[in-house]
């Protein structure tokens, strides 16, 4: 595992900012984080980098402790905060030389490639750039290092919609690189564009752990049927669930494919049905349903 | 510099401490330089010998005194009293205090210490490096003052004095305009160069000893720093205790039933002037840790003992410093 949490709890007084949170990143793997502000997200990376210590619980990144070996770890990871504040006094292109040169291996002739692909202006003082461009040079300085493990918290945000793309693509190239990425956002089509699994918090506690090519797999079929719904098949993935909504109709989520009930689905009295995929919004929705 | 020693630091953080501090550092170097050569040049204005006639006056305070007003009737004890003069403290001060109170607290405010620690170096490398950058700036300001008292005594005559009677004391104190000043401005023998009077060498015990106040100010404001996240809050935290040091020193000379309180502040052992006396009476203990105390009773730290108390406390100050630091949550950006 890249990552590795054991019941890794923080506590700020009486408020639980993460609490038992076991989880694991598999090499290679993009994983995203949701949750709504104050779920835990940032609180959870930053342990991880060892800017706070844990009340209690433990985190390994490629089986370092991130307390007592956090600068090994860091050796091994890129951080992108989630509003990251630069130096100001400096122009964009210094700033890619100092972090650059503050990474063994760092490359600047990268993060100016890099910077280029953002189209950023590197000649500018970071005092005089908007906040778009400053996550720009942020995210410059982050994904041109060679680190293993790439942690990103928010990275989108503050970006015009076509730089969006680029940093999906970016992030896209990194897993194809084989390197890991830790991902936390609150726009979820882009996380269910990029990731490989995802971790719901909800108040500091990680609720649940969804694989995103099982999640492509499933749908949601809302059906008006005539009279009483017939037993469905049984499937490989577990049950087909469904409820009536309050028009009457039924709603059911395939917990797989589609494919083994459309035999069945074909047999029912139907007066309509529409078949769509389940998406995270409707996993996202079981748990923040209410917020 | 050796590699092993550059290690320990990091030079892309000392490039960007360098880059942060030169203005204030450069500038602050230069007002040093320029004050210490015309505070040199006025004490060339005044002969030393009528010099005595103004001092006179304040016979009654010579306790608030760093040195015996003998001391002062001569040239050397003079522009050692350049060390005690608001412009140079000053200088140090801000420097000292505005560099130490940036290394946590500064980074923490600006949110900047997010990304620098993101990075593979630990956090007392961190503060290792700031320090080093921040006492090589104090020792430049120190250097920049003994330089421009070695330019003043190098590039000003003063009057050769004859032998003439003793002025009596005057009261009220001679104004600007007054006959008195006049007086004393007038020159009344041979001029020579102040070199001939004045080893501008005696002056090194002094700027070593503000370079180790300069010192010990930063490493108490980066003690108070490394446990803050607001650097106006830490600024004021220092001015503070640099405030009330100050009055426990003044009240400690005031009254002889308070002198005890001159051991607890660490302005007792600033004390430039007693160190170029020493530097000119007893160039053997110029550099002594310790000197017999006044009138030969019992012992007091000399020039290099008060340096070293003060660098001592310095590095027990950026210790801990670097002790709270190290286990500090680091809180988010505001």
């Amino acid at each position: 595992m890249v990552i590795e949490t054991e019941a890794l709890t923080k506590r700020y007084g009486a408020i639980s900012a993460l609490a038992d949170c076991s989880l694991r990143v598999r090499p290679g793997e993009v994983f995203g984080l949701l949750g709504p502000n104050g779920a835990g997200k940032t609180t959870l990376l930053r342990l991880l980098l060892g800017f706070v210590r844990p009340t209690s619980g433990s985190a390994l990144i490629n089986g370092l402790d991130c307390v007592h070996r956090s600068l090994e770890v860091r050796r091994q990871v890129a951080y992108l905060p989630g509003e990251a504040r630069l130096f100001r006094r400096m122009r964009g292109r210094d700033i890619l030389r100092f972090f650059a040169d503050m990474r063994p291996g760092g490359s600047r002739a990268d993060s100016v490639r890099l910077a280029e692909r953002l189209e950023l202006d590197v000649s500018r003082r970071v005092s005089a750039m908007s906040t778009g461009m400053r996550q720009k040079l942020a995210l410059a300085v982050t994904l041109s290092t060679a680190a293993p493990l790439l942690i990103l918290d928010e990275p989108t945000s503050n970006l015009d919609p076509t730089v969006r793309g680029t940093v999906l693509e970016l992030i896209g190239e990194v897993r194809r690189s084989g390197r890991t990425v830790l991902f936390s956002s609150h726009v979820l089509s882009e996380v269910e564009h990029v990731c490989d699994r995802v971790g719901i918090l909800r108040a500091g506690q990680l609720v649940h752990t969804q694989v995103m090519s099982e999640l492509r797999q499933r749908h949601r079929i809302l059906a008006s049927v005539r009279g009483p719904l017939p037993e469905a098949p049984a499937l490989v993935n577990g049950p087909l669930s469904y409820e009536v909504d309050e028009s009457g109709r039924v709603v059911m989520e395939t917990p797989g494919a589609l494919s083994p009930l459309l035999g069945w689905l074909s047999t029912l009295p139907l007066e309509q049905v529409q078949i769509e995929p389940l998406g995270l919004r409707a996993i996202y929705d079981r748990f923040h349903g209410s917020e | 510099m050796s590699r092993g020693r550059v290690r320990r630091m990091n030079r892309p953080l000392i490039r960007k401490y360098l880059s942060e501090s030169q203005l204030l550092c450069l500038s602050s170097a230069l007002v040093m330089f320029a004050f210490c050569w015309v505070r040199v040049w006025l004490v060339s204005l005044f002969p030393a010998d009528r010099f005595r006639t103004i001092l006179e006056q304040f016979r009654d305070f010579e306790r608030f005194f760093p040195v015996p007003f003998e001391q002062m009737f001569t040239y050397p004890g003079r522009i050692a009293l350049t060390y005690d003069e608001f412009i140079v403290v000053m200088c140090v001060a801000v420097w000292s205090i505005g560099r130490g109170s940036d290394c946590v607290s500064g980074e923490l405010g600006r949110g900047t210490m997010e990304m620098l620690l993101a990075q593979p170096v630990s956090r007392v490398k961190l503060l290792f490096t700031h320090a080093t950058v921040t006492a090589a700036g104090t020792a430049l300001l120190a250097l920049a003052s003994w330089l421009g008292i070695y330019a003043g005594i190098h590039t000003t005559r003063v009057e050769q004095p004859v032998a003439q009677p003793m002025p009596q004391p005057v009261w009220p104190f001679p104004m600007p305009g007054s006959g008195m000043v006049n007086q004393l401005l007038e020159h009344q023998g041979p001029r020579v160069p102040m070199s001939d009077k004045v080893d501008a060498a005696v002056f090194w015990p002094a700027a070593a000893n503000l370079f180790a106040f300069g010192f010990f100010l930063t490493g108490l404001s980066s003690l108070a720093s490394s446990c803050d996240r607001y650097r106006w809050r830490t600024i004021g935290v220092v001015s503070a205790i640099y405030v009330i040091q100050l009055i426990v020193k003044i009240v400690g000379l005031a009254s002889d039933r308070h002198a005890w309180m001159q051991n607890t502040t660490f302005f007792s052992a600033y004390a430039p002037e007693r160190f170029v006396s020493v530097a000119v009476h007893t160039p053997q203990e110029t550099w002594s840790l310790i000197q017999a105390g006044e009138q030969g009773h019992g012992f007091m730290l000399g020039p290099l003992g008060c340096d070293v108390l003060l660098i001592g406390l310095g590095l027990i100050a950026y210790l801990g410093a670097a002790v709270i630091f190290a286990r500090r949550d680091l809180p988010a950006p505001v």
